[in-house]
């Protein structure tokens, strides 16, 4: 909600903090602009952030790469926010751990608005994994350990620790 | 340090372990380190290699920037994995009054990524130095664990099981063994020092998973 797009804020070196409200019982982040209706809901208002930047390209640079970046901040609300117990936390870390496996960022060769927003929705779960957890889900704690490194985007958040010497190199 | 010779399958090996859990091969950004072992290698790792090729894709993206990525290009035996032994003659990890010089201070200021590094290194040599055998007691001991009936996730109660991390304990094998009625018992191995990590701790904590384990027992207890 609104504490998730301060940050944002932050990590795209905005200065101004704009005021946000919520909405409803889940709670829908709302910013109020000074021309036209309020935006609403955390990707919209994260996308006019990303443009407000001036960073345009975090959106992504060709048609294909935009696709993808609307996929996974699309996953980011419905599966990650959504998420309730251990079971759909699997699911999600095992796609996710798949998907990861060919690439460095999750449009590719790109840093973009899906790797910070999944980072910050992911990161509750990240954080309570066991050392098991994180081995078994390598690939996402790849791109979990980068993107918390990526300058700007960790701030006042918990550094995750992932070991380097790896433990169970026999399981899975 | 180093890779080994990069043009054989071994090489290569070693690259893709060393970056399952890296995006590059130093810190957090390309830079010329990426460079230089992009350069020694021969062709796109394997499918196999799924890190390496990983790896080599991302950085290929980086062709036309290369020369203004970060850093210095370094001799190939300064990067890799720190426990494999440097083979270009300079000294790292090997000793351990040397690993008392790595996380000194250093004199320029220290950037975030230079900081992770000495973080890593000082985790690196904790966990060396507590592998260490010195005089230590330990004892390697086989568990039992028994499910409530044949209804139970016995993966997640070996999850549990190993969520038990213990200074002194350390999980092994384990294999899921078939006591009747179709229910399996897990057999788990694990090593542990005398003075830290005795069985009634075990039982306890394993015990402790109400709703996966009835039982714990010790089927075999050996000093080592």
């Amino acid at each position: 909600g609104p504490a998730e797009l301060a940050l944002l804020e932050r990590a795209l070196g905005l200065r101004e903090g704009n005021k946000y409200g919520v909405q409803g019982e889940r709670k829908v982040p709302v910013l109020q602009t000074n021309n036209g209706p309020g935006l609403i809901g955390l990707v919209t208002i994260a996308a006019y952030l990303v443009k407000q930047a001036k960073k345009g390209q975090l959106l992504g640079s060709s048609a294909e790469e935009k696709a993808v970046v609307q996929q996974w901040l699309e996953y980011r609300v419905t599966r990650v926010d959504g998420c309730s117990g251990k079971e759909d936390t699997r699911i999600i870390l095992k796609d996710l751990n798949m998907y990861l496996e060919d690439k460095v960022y999750l449009a590719g060769n790109n840093f973009t608005l899906a790797d910070i927003l999944m980072y910050y929705g992911l990161h509750p779960i990240m954080a309570d994994l066991t050392v098991q957890e994180k081995e078994k889900y390598l690939n996402v704690s790849r791109w979990f350990n980068h993107i918390q490194h990526y300058p700007g985007v960790r701030q006042n958040l918990s550094n995750v620790v992932f070991i380097k010497n790896r433990l169970y190199t026999n399981a899975h | 340090m180093g890779f080994g010779d990069l043009k054989s399958a071994a090489g290569l090996q070693v690259l893709n372990d060393f970056l399952a859990d890296r995006s590059y091969i130093e810190g957090y950004v390309p830079s010329q380190a990426d460079i230089a072992v992009f350069e020694a290698i021969a062709a796109p790792p394997p499918a196999d290699l799924c890190h390496a090729l990983r790896w080599y894709n991302h950085i290929k993206s980086y062709e036309k920037q290369k020369a203004s990525l970060p850093g210095v290009k370094k001799a190939l035996g300064k990067y890799g994995p720190a426990d494999v032994e440097d083979t270009t003659g300079a000294a790292t990890d090997s000793k351990d009054d040397d690993d008392i010089d790595l996380f000194g201070s250093d004199d320029e200021e220290e950037s975030e990524e230079a900081k992770k590094l000495r973080e890593e290194r000082l985790a690196q040599y904790e966990s060396k130095k507590s592998k260490k055998p010195a005089v230590v007691a330990k004892s390697s001991i086989l568990l039992d664990v028994k499910p409530w009936d044949d209804e139970t996730d016995m993966a997640k109660l070996e999850e549990c099981v190993r969520s038990i991390q213990v200074d002194g304990l350390v999980w092994g094998s384990s294999k899921l063994v078939p006591v009747g009625y179709g229910i399996k018992k897990l057999q788990i191995q694990c090593v542990v020092e005398d003075d830290k990590v005795g069985t009634d701790m075990l039982e306890e904590r394993i015990t402790a998973f109400e709703d996966y384990v009835q039982s714990m027992d010790v089927a075999a207890f050996n000093k080592i």
